[in-house]
C-alpha cells in the first residue's frame, strides 16, 4: 500500500494480514508478497507499514511470531492466527462490509 | 481477547524493550536477507540483490522508529489525545459535566473528608513517644470491666509486676481547686496523678522538674505541676513561677513544673497533683479511684503483660478476699482506649459516605451510558474508521476517568470544609487532631478513589458504547431504537441506588428515632427553668462543717429571696452535671454484704426542698427538713428503685440501713421514697439513689440548684453578684441552665445523626434525580411510539400508567434489595440505639414509604409528559 492510500483506512491493512495469515503461517515478506499477489499489485505493503502493523496486533494478541527455518534453510520470523486474531478478523469483515454499504448508500443518495 | 497474552504481551513492551528491539532487528536482517535471496533468484547479481533489497526496506532505523511508535510513545501519545479529546467533549456538553462532576465531588470530598478524619484520629499513633508500648488498666469483677482501680491495689501491681518499665495512674475524674491569692480567685481543673504518670508517658516539663518518687512517700504532698496555658494567662509566663507558691483550696502548694505546651492526657486540666500518703485517694482496697496507665518493657505484649496483672491480682484476691474476691484488672490499648468516644460514630460515617459514594457512582455510570447513547453515531464512525474495540475502550475510559479526576479535585475541596464541620462536632482535639487535614495519605486517598471511580463509572458504559456495529448507527442518530441492554443496565444502576439508598434510610430513620426518644426521655426531673451552677467554700474561712452548714443555709435564703427564683436547693451532684460516686447500702440489721455482690446506689447529700426544686415527686414519707442537721439522728430518702434494692417489696419508710465508705457508720433511717431519676447520664436507666440530708454534712461544695419563674439564665449574674457580696473568696462556677445540659448530653449524638440524615438526604435526592433521569429519557426516545399508541386509542391514563409501571419496576427490585441489605446496617447501629429496637418497624415503614413516595414522584412527571404527547406533532414528524 502506498503512502498515498494508506490514508483511507488502517484497519483494512490489519484485516488483510489477518486474512493473509487465516490460509497458512507466514514470514514478513511471504505476507507483503501474498497482499501483493492476491490484490493484483494494487496494494504493496512496504515493511514501514508491514512491521508497525505486525507488531500492534502481535501486542493486541491477535497473532503470534515464531522463529522458524525457511523453504531455503533461512531463519525467519512466522506468524500465526491466533484464536483472538481470528475473531478479530470476522468482526473486521463484518464491519468492512457493513460500512461499504452504508458508505454506498451515503455516496447513491441525491 | 484472551486476557492472558495481552497481559504478557503489555507487560513484555513495556519491561523488555531491549530484548523487543533486538528481536526486530533480526526479523529485519532476515527480511532483506530473503527479499536480497528473492532478487537473486530473478537474475540480480549478489550485490546488486542486496543493495536493491536494503533500499527497498528503507532505513531500518526508520521501520523501528515506527515499531516503537506502535509499541509505547503511541499509547501515551493516544493517552494524551484522549485526554484531550475528553476535555473537548466535556466543554461541548457543559451541562451533563457539571451534573456528573458534582456528584462525584460531593461523593469523593465526602469519603475523603471521613478517611483522613479516621486515618488521622484512628490509624496514627498519638503523640506519645512508642505509644504502641503503652497501656491503661481497668477493675474487672468477675471478667466484666467494672472502672477504676484501687490505689492499694494499684501500689502492689506497681510493686510486684515483671512486665512494665513504668506503672502508673491517673484519676478516674478531675476535681476542681479554687486557687486564691491575687486579684481574684480562680476555679481550675485538676487531677490527681502517680508521681511516674509523666515518666511512664516519656513527657517532660519544659520548666521545672516532674514529681518524684519523694513526692509521694516522704514529702507532704504538697507540690503542683501547672498546665502551659495557665502559665501563661495567669501567670504572664513567668518563668520564676517554678518555686513559687499558690494556694489551692486554702492550702499552700509549691509549684514545681510547667508541661510543654499542649500536653493533654485524658483531661483537659490546669494543675496536676501527686496522689501521696498525704492525698486521700483510696485509702482501702475497695475504693476505686485510678486509672492505671503503664509503659510494657520493650519485647513484651500486652497479652504478657495482662498475664503478669493477672497472676497478682490472683494473689491479692487470695490475701484479701473480702476486698478483692473476683477482682481482677484488665489491659486496653491506650490508642483504642482514647478512640473509644468517636470509633464508632467515624465508623459509620465513613460507612455511610462509601454508599453516597456507590450511589453517586451508579447514578453517574447512568448519566454515561445515556450519553453514549447519544454519542453512538461518533463512536461507530471511528470504530469503522479503523479503532480497534480496545481503542475505543480506552478512549471511553479515559473520558470518565478524566470526570472523575475533575471532580476529585473539586472533593478535595469538599473534603476541606466537611473536615472543618466534622471538627466543630465531634470531640477530636484531644486525640491530636484539630485543624483539617490535607495531607500526603489524603491526597492518596482522593486520587485513588477517583481514579476507581473513573473506572466503576466508566467501565460499563465503555463496553456498551464499543460494542457497537459501525453500519447500524453510522449516519442515524435520531431514528435509531433504544438500545435494550443499555437500558436494562440503566435501570441496573437505578435498582442499586434505591436499594442503598433504603439501607441508608432505614438506618438513619432509626437513629433519628432513637434521637427523638432521647429527647422525650423522662429525666426524673423537670429540666425546664433550672439553673444549676457549683458554690466552693474555702476550708480555712469556715473550718468547721457547723460554719459551712451556716454558710450554705443562709445563701439559700437570701437566693430564695431574689425576684424571679421559686425556690433553691443544695445537693452534693447535680444530675447529670456530676457523675459517680456510689456507696454499698444494704438492710442494718444484716452484715454487709461482699463487695462484688454489693447493692450500690448512688449516693447524695441534699438540702431540704431539693426534691421539690428538681421536680422529683416524693411517692412516701417526708422530705429532709430543716431539722436534720448534725445534732439529729441521721436521715436517708431513698428512690424508688434503691428501695427496692435494699428492702425489697416491703416498705422501706422507719426501717434503717447502713450505708459504706461514707462519713456515717452508724444506721440510717429511711424517711421518704422519691422516683427514680436520670443521675449518672441519659442514657442509663434512672439510676437508684439515696439521698441523705447535707446538714448532717459539712461540704466545702455544693452544687445551686434554682427553680426559676422566668428564663433560668437571667438570674446568673444577681446570684453571682450575691455571692460575691456575701464572700469575695466563694466562687459560683458553670452556671447553666438545666435545659442546655440536657441538650450537651445529646449533642455528640445529635451531630452523628444529622450528619447521617443529610448523607442519606443527598443520597436519596441521587436516587430520585437518577430514577427521574432514566424514565424522562425514555419517554423521550418513545415519543413517537407514544404518538402512535395515542392515536390508535390509547387514553392518556393507559400511558401515565404505562410510565409509571416501568418505573416501579425499577423500585421493586430495589426495594427487595435494599431490605435484604438492612440487616447488616442495623447491627452496625446497635450502640447507637436508644429505645429502637434494631429490626424498627415504624423505621422500616417510614424508609420504605417516604421511598415508594418519592419514586412515584420522580415516575409521575415523565408519565404526565407522555400524555402530554401531541399526537398531530408526533405523526407530521414521521
Amino acid at each position: 500500500m502506498s503512502e498515498g492510500q494508506s490514508n483511507l483506512v488502517r484497519g483494512t491493512l490489519d484485516m488483510l494480514i489477518l486474512k493473509t495469515l487465516s490460509l497458512q503461517p507466514m514470514h514478513g515478506l511471504g505476507i507483503s508478497r501474498r497482499i501483493e499477489q492476491l490484490t493484483d499489485g494494487v496494494f504493496d505493503v512496504k515493511p514501514g507499514s508491514l512491521f508497525p502493523s505486525l507488531k500492534r496486533m502481535e501486542q493486541e494478541g491477535w497473532i503470534e511470531g515464531e522463529w522458524r527455518e525457511s523453504e531455503n534453510r533461512r531463519r525467519a520470523k512466522y506468524y500465526t492466527l491466533t484464536a483472538a486474531g481470528r475473531n478479530r478478523l470476522g468482526e473486521e469483515k463484518q464491519n468492512w462490509g457493513q460500512a461499504v454499504m452504508a458508505i454506498t448508500k451515503v455516496l447513491e443518495t441525491g | 481477547m484472551p486476557l492472558l497474552p495481552r497481559i504478557r504481551n503489555t507487560y513484555r513492551s513495556l519491561f523488555r524493550k531491549r530484548e523487543l528491539d533486538r528481536d526486530l532487528d533480526a526479523e529485519l536482517q532476515s527480511y532483506v536477507q530473503l527479499l536480497a535471496e528473492e532478487k537473486i533468484r530473478e537474475g540480480k547479481s549478489q550485490d546488486d540483490a542486496w543493495a536493491a533489497a536494503r533500499a527497498e526496506v528503507g532505513r531500518v532505523g526508520d521501520v523501528k522508529e515506527n515499531v516503537r511508535e506502535q509499541r509505547l510513545g503511541a499509547s501515551i501519545e493516544t493517552f494524551i489525545h484522549d485526554v484531550r479529546y475528553a476535555f473537548r467533549g466535556l466543554r461541548k456538553n457543559a451541562g451533563f459535566a457539571a451534573t456528573a462532576i458534582l456528584i462525584l465531588a460531593i461523593g469523593i470530598g465526602g469519603s475523603t473528608a471521613l478517611f483522613t478524619t479516621i486515618h488521622s484520629v484512628l490509624l496514627r499513633s498519638i503523640p506519645y513517644d512508642s505509644a504502641e508500648s503503652l497501656v491503661v488498666g481497668r477493675k474487672t469483677i468477675r471478667g466484666v470491666q467494672r472502672g477504676p482501680v484501687s490505689r492499694v491495689n494499684y501500689l502492689d501491681y506497681r510493686e510486684l509486676n515483671q512486665t512494665f518499665e513504668q506503672f502508673a495512674a491517673i484519676s478516674w475524674g478531675t476535681t476542681e481547686v479554687t486557687m486564691t491569692g491575687g486579684t481574684r480567685p480562680a476555679l481550675l481543673q485538676g487531677t490527681a496523678v502517680t508521681w511516674n504518670l509523666f515518666k511512664a508517658l516519656r513527657v517532660e516539663p519544659v520548666l521545672g522538674r516532674s514529681f518524684t518518687l519523694e513526692d509521694e512517700t516522704t514529702g507532704d504532698g504538697r507540690v503542683v505541676v501547672i498546665d502551659y496555658g495557665v502559665w501563661q494567662s495567669r501567670f504572664g509566663a513567668d518563668p520564676d513561677v517554678v518555686g513559687s507558691t499558690v494556694h489551692l483550696d486554702g492550702t499552700p502548694y509549691f509549684v514545681i513544673g510547667v508541661m510543654p505546651q499542649g500536653f493533654r492526657f485524658q483531661f483537659d486540666v490546669d494543675v496536676w497533683l501527686v496522689i501521696s500518703d498525704n492525698f486521700p485517694v483510696d485509702t482501702r482496697r475497695d475504693a476505686h479511684s485510678l486509672l492505671a496507665v503503664g509503659r510494657m518493657k520493650d519485647g513484651v505484649g500486652i497479652e504478657q503483660a495482662t498475664a503478669d496483672l493477672g497472676t497478682i491480682a490472683t494473689g491479692l484476691a487470695e490475701a484479701y478476699p473480702e476486698a478483692n474476691a473476683e477482682k481482677s484488672i484488665v489491659l486496653t490499648d491506650l490508642h483504642q482506649y482514647l478512640v473509644r468516644g468517636v470509633s464508632l460514630n467515624l465508623r459509620l460515617l465513613m460507612a455511610t459516605t462509601v454508599l453516597v459514594l456507590l450511589i453517586a457512582c451508579a447514578n453517574v455510570a447512568g448519566l454515561l451510558l445515556a450519553r453514549g447513547e447519544r454519542r453512538m453515531a461518533e463512536i461507530a464512525m471511528r470504530g469503522a474508521l479503523g479503532a480497534s474495540r480496545l481503542r475505543l475502550v480506552r478512549q471511553l475510559l479515559t473520558e470518565s476517568v478524566v470526570l472523575t479526576s475533575v471532580a476529585g479535585g473539586l472533593g478535595i475541596a469538599v473534603a476541606w470544609s466537611l473536615q472543618i464541620g466534622l471538627l466543630h462536632l465531634l470531640p477530636m482535639s484531644g486525640l491530636g487532631f484539630d485543624s483539617p487535614v490535607l495531607n500526603s495519605a489524603a491526597l492518596s486517598f482522593t486520587l485513588f478513589v477517583s481514579l476507581l471511580c473513573g473506572v466503576i463509572v466508566g467501565v460499563i458504559p465503555a463496553l456498551r458504547g464499543s460494542a457497537l456495529h459501525p453500519a447500524r448507527h453510522l449516519g442515524s442518530t435520531r431514528t435509531n431504537t433504544l438500545n435494550v441492554r443499555s437500558r436494562r443496565l440503566q435501570s441496573g444502576y437505578v435498582v442499586l441506588q434505591i436499594a442503598v439508598s433504603i439501607a441508608l434510610l432505614v438506618g438513619s430513620t432509626m437513629l433519628i428515632r432513637s434521637l427523638a426518644q432521647l429527647s422525650a426521655v423522662d429525666l426524673g426531673f423537670r429540666a425546664h427553668g433550672l439553673l444549676s451552677g457549683e458554690v466552693n467554700v474555702q476550708p480555712d474561712r469556715y473550718p468547721t462543717s457547723e460554719e459551712r452548714a451556716q454558710f450554705f443555709a443562709s445563701l439559700l435564703d437570701e437566693v430564695e429571696a431574689l425576684p424571679g427564683v421559686e425556690s433553691a436547693a443544695l445537693t452534693s451532684k447535680m444530675p447529670l452535671r456530676a457523675l459517680g460516686t456510689d456507696w454499698p447500702a444494704w438492710p442494718a440489721d444484716q452484715p454487709q454484704p461482699p463487695n462484688q455482690d454489693a447493692f450500690m446506689p448512688m449516693a447524695r447529700w441534699v438540702s431540704p426542698g431539693y426534691f421539690e426544686t428538681m421536680g422529683m415527686p416524693l411517692l412516701g414519707g417526708r422530705d429532709i427538713s430543716v431539722s436534720d442537721d448534725a445534732n439529729s439522728s441521721p436521715v436517708i430518702v431513698l428512690s424508688e428503685s434503691a428501695a427496692r434494692g435494699v428492702f425489697g417489696d416491703t416498705d422501706p419508710i422507719g426501717k434503717e440501713l447502713r450505708v459504706a465508705f461514707g462519713p456515717i457508720q452508724d444506721p440510717i433511717q429511711v424517711i421518704g421514697v422519691v422516683a427514680d431519676a436520670r443521675v449518672n447520664g441519659l442514657r442509663r436507666i434512672p439510676d437508684a439513689a439515696m439521698y441523705m440530708s447535707a446538714r448532717q454534712f459539712g461540704a466545702t461544695r455544693l452544687w445551686l440548684a434554682v427553680r426559676t419563674s422566668g428564663e433560668p439564665d437571667r438570674l446568673v449574674v444577681p446570684i453571682s453578684e450575691l455571692i460575691e457580696r456575701k464572700d469575695p473568696d466563694v466562687v459560683f462556677s458553670d452556671p447553666l441552665s438545666m435545659t442546655t445540659v440536657v441538650n450537651s448530653w445529646q449533642s455528640g449524638f445529635r451531630v452523628v445523626v444529622t450528619a447521617l440524615a443529610l448523607f442519606t438526604a443527598v443520597a436519596l435526592t441521587l436516587t430520585v434525580v437518577g430514577l427521574y433521569g432514566v424514565l424522562a429519557y425514555n419517554v423521550s426516545q418513545r415519543t413517537n411510539e407514544i404518538g402512535i399508541r395515542l392515536a390508535v386509542g390509547a387514553s392518556r391514563n393507559t400511558l401515565i400508567g404505562m410510565v409509571l409501571r416501568q418505573g416501579w419496576k425499577m423500585v421493586a427490585p430495589g426495594l427487595a434489595l435494599g431490605l435484604a441489605a438492612v440487616y447488616p446496617v442495623t447491627l452496625l447501629i446497635r450502640p447507637l440505639l436508644f429505645g429502637v429496637e434494631p429490626l424498627d418497624p415504624p423505621a422500616f415503614v417510614a424508609a420504605c414509604g417516604l421511598i415508594v413516595v418519592v419514586a412515584t414522584l420522580a415516575a409521575y412527571l415523565p408519565a404526565r409528559r407522555a400524555a402530554r404527547v401531541n399526537v398531530v406533532d408526533v405523526l407530521g414528524q414521521q
